[in-house]
């Protein structure tokens, strides 16, 4: 009876923790940003999303305007973030701080870009949507610059260009006609207050398990 | 007497089986037609399977669809919860605890989206004239193990969603011409923005977890909707969600189809006296391979039955083809090996020369 009732006790003692554990790994995957997921960015200083759409700068470039939007429901705020080309990020694994991503524009298929070009209204740098079907050039890099591990979705992070150094930032001007009510994305060279961002609205994507063994894949990360 | 005590004790027994027929309650791997040892996997893919088979709305003659759906969802709540399903394992559905039972609602829309099912209609033969949000459109990298095997992939959802709240708000806003008398037979027809008072609403963001089945066979470019989980409308309805698959390309094989090809580099010597191996499939399980002849460059073997599942018929496979190539040795010979080279295949010089682009 003794016996029976120390190894009852060991047994829900090791039954608790494997449950423990196990929750306690499930409860950090939702909190990460993770690869493939489709969201929308807000810079938290002025309260914009992150926005793109079948509009031409109408200097600089010329290239697809980036834009900061206020409202909440509009499908042109999605972005898809991937790893770089040839290097892909596995689907669902989270994002280390540090590690370079592109932004790819749900509805057009251009990654989020900056280059030597000025800005319009602020003459920042600017931000622009380049490429097809979600494959531009070497300057739709950015890392995500955040304190800790991974990013993590209640995180304000910045995202500095890999090859300009400049940081993704909204400072408050905003266009007239035809996109009237709209902000202006662009970079700056230093980090501050108008660079922070933080993921909202959109569809994150959990890591799934390997079915039945190894993928064949490599995982850069 | 003998027979009084048999009948006395068959009832017993008829009362006791009714008793623990009842207490055991429902037997949820039964109604899941799964395995006592399936995996989450096996569970949430059968539950798919049978809730689009069960649902109500597609059994309307079926007086009893909506206690095996309503089954099926409890089925499915226990067994995919971890610590429900060990406690329905020992002690059957009266040993669960009365705790927060999710609506199958819940569980329904969490494979397919909400506002139900549109069962063999498209969702755009409904009333054209409510205005609709933006579907979203997610790209799904999936790779071959996973359209080999199958899988599911848990989202989470983050979305505005609109709530009431206090006072009223201008809706439907439309144009409208309006008749105003100047004077005298002398009329004017100017356009007015009119509008209707709805009651107010705001945008909340909420989450929910969604489940994406990646199924067996599944081809690029496939879509699985989830309605009404794009983005929401203020006047009417929201857009839906749609999962494109998008397969990857993978390192060993390569799909056309149901088929999956391949590539071995044998040496020279296998190719000459044969050679025996073990091709490891998308699965981990090993294609057995034996040649006894001469392996030409370019040979080509084939495998039935070790392709890819067909999406229409699982049941069904494609076929993996092999394709050899040979690899010459790289160092140069002496002159004692050509001659013992040259005595042992005992082939005469061929040299035979034709255009081999016009298949002469």
């Amino acid at each position: 009876m003794k016996m029976e009732s120390s190894y009852a006790v060991l047994l829900k003692l090791l039954v608790f923790f494997v449950l423990w554990s196990h929750f306690e790994g499930r409860e950090t995957e939702y909190k990460d940003v993770t690869c493939g997921s489709l969201v929308k960015l807000m810079n938290t200083r002025h309260s914009v999303r992150l926005h793109s759409h079948d509009v031409k700068y109408g200097s600089g470039s010329g290239q697809q305007s980036v834009t900061g939007v206020e409202n909440a429901d509009d499908g042109n705020s999605y972005w898809q973030i991937r790893g770089k080309a040839n290097h892909p990020c596995q689907r669902g694994t989270a994002i280390k701080c540090g590690q370079p991503i592109r932004f790819t524009h749900m509805k057009t298929g251009r990654n989020l870009h900056t280059h030597h070009f000025s800005s319009p209204l602020s003459n920042n740098q600017e931000v622009s949507a380049f490429g097809e079907n979600g494959e531009g050039d070497d300057l739709d890099v950015w890392t995500v610059q955040c304190d800790g591990v991974h990013w993590e979705r209640n995180d304000a992070v910045r995202f500095k260009h890999v090859g300009t150094n400049v940081f993704l930032s909204v400072t408050g001007e905003q266009y007239g006609p035809p996109i009237r009510g709209q902000w202006e994305v662009h970079g700056m060279t230093s980090p501050n207050q108008h660079n922070w961002w933080q993921v909202m609205e959109g569809v994150f994507i959990q890591p799934s398990q390997d079915p039945l063994h190894q993928s064949a894949h490599h995982t850069e990360l | 007497m003998a027979t009084k005590g048999m009948k006395l004790y068959s009832v017993c027994c008829l009362l006791l089986w009714v008793i623990t027929a009842v207490f055991a309650g429902r037997d949820f791997y039964k109604i899941l037609g799964v395995s006592k040892s399936a995996s989450i996997r096996d569970i949430k893919k059968a539950y798919r399977k049978l809730a689009l088979q069960l649902h109500p709305d597609r059994n309307q003659d079926d007086p009893k669809a909506q206690d095996k759906f309503a089954d099926l969802g409890a089925a499915y709540e226990v067994l995919s919860d971890e610590e429900k399903r060990k406690q329905y394992d020992a002690y059957g559905e009266d040993g669960l605890k009365e705790g927060h039972h999710s609506s199958h609602n819940d569980i329904f829309s969490s494979f397919f989206g909400d506002f139900g099912f549109m069962f063999g209609g498209n969702r755009q033969q409904q009333d054209r004239n409510i205005p609709r949000g933006n579907d979203i459109v997610l790209d799904l990298e999936v790779t071959l193990e996973e359209v080999y095997a199958g899988n599911f992939v848990e989202v989470v959802r983050n979305k505005p969603v609109a709530k009431e709240a206090p006072g009223k708000r201008k809706c439907n806003c439309r144009p409208e011409m309006r008749t105003t008398q100047l004077g005298p037979g002398r009329f004017q027809m100017t356009q007015e923005m009119v509008c209707d008072e709805c009651p107010n609403v705001k945008l909340v963001n909420e989450e929910r977890t969604l489940e994406v089945e990646i199924e067996q066979g599944v081809r690029d470019e496939m879509e699985y909707p989830f309605i009404g989980e794009g983005e929401p409308h203020i006047d009417g309805e929201p857009g839906d969600l749609r999962f494109r698959i998008k397969v990857l390309k993978h390192r060993v094989f390569e799909r056309r189809g149901d088929d999956l090809y391949t590539n071995v580099t044998i040496s020279l010597v296998e190719a000459l006296v044969g050679f025996e191996m073990d091709i490891i499939h998308l699965d981990g399980h090993k294609v057995h391979i034996v040649r006894d002849k001469v392996t030409k460059p370019g040979a080509r073997m084939w495998k039935k039955g070790e392709g890819l599942p067909n999406f229409d018929n699982i049941n069904i496979r494609g076929s993996l083809i092999i394709t050899f190539d040979v690899e010459f040795p790289q160092t140069q010979m002496d002159e004692k090996q050509k001659n013992g080279i040259r005595n042992l295949l005992k082939q005469g010089s061929i040299q035979k020369v034709y255009n081999g682009l016009q298949g002469y």
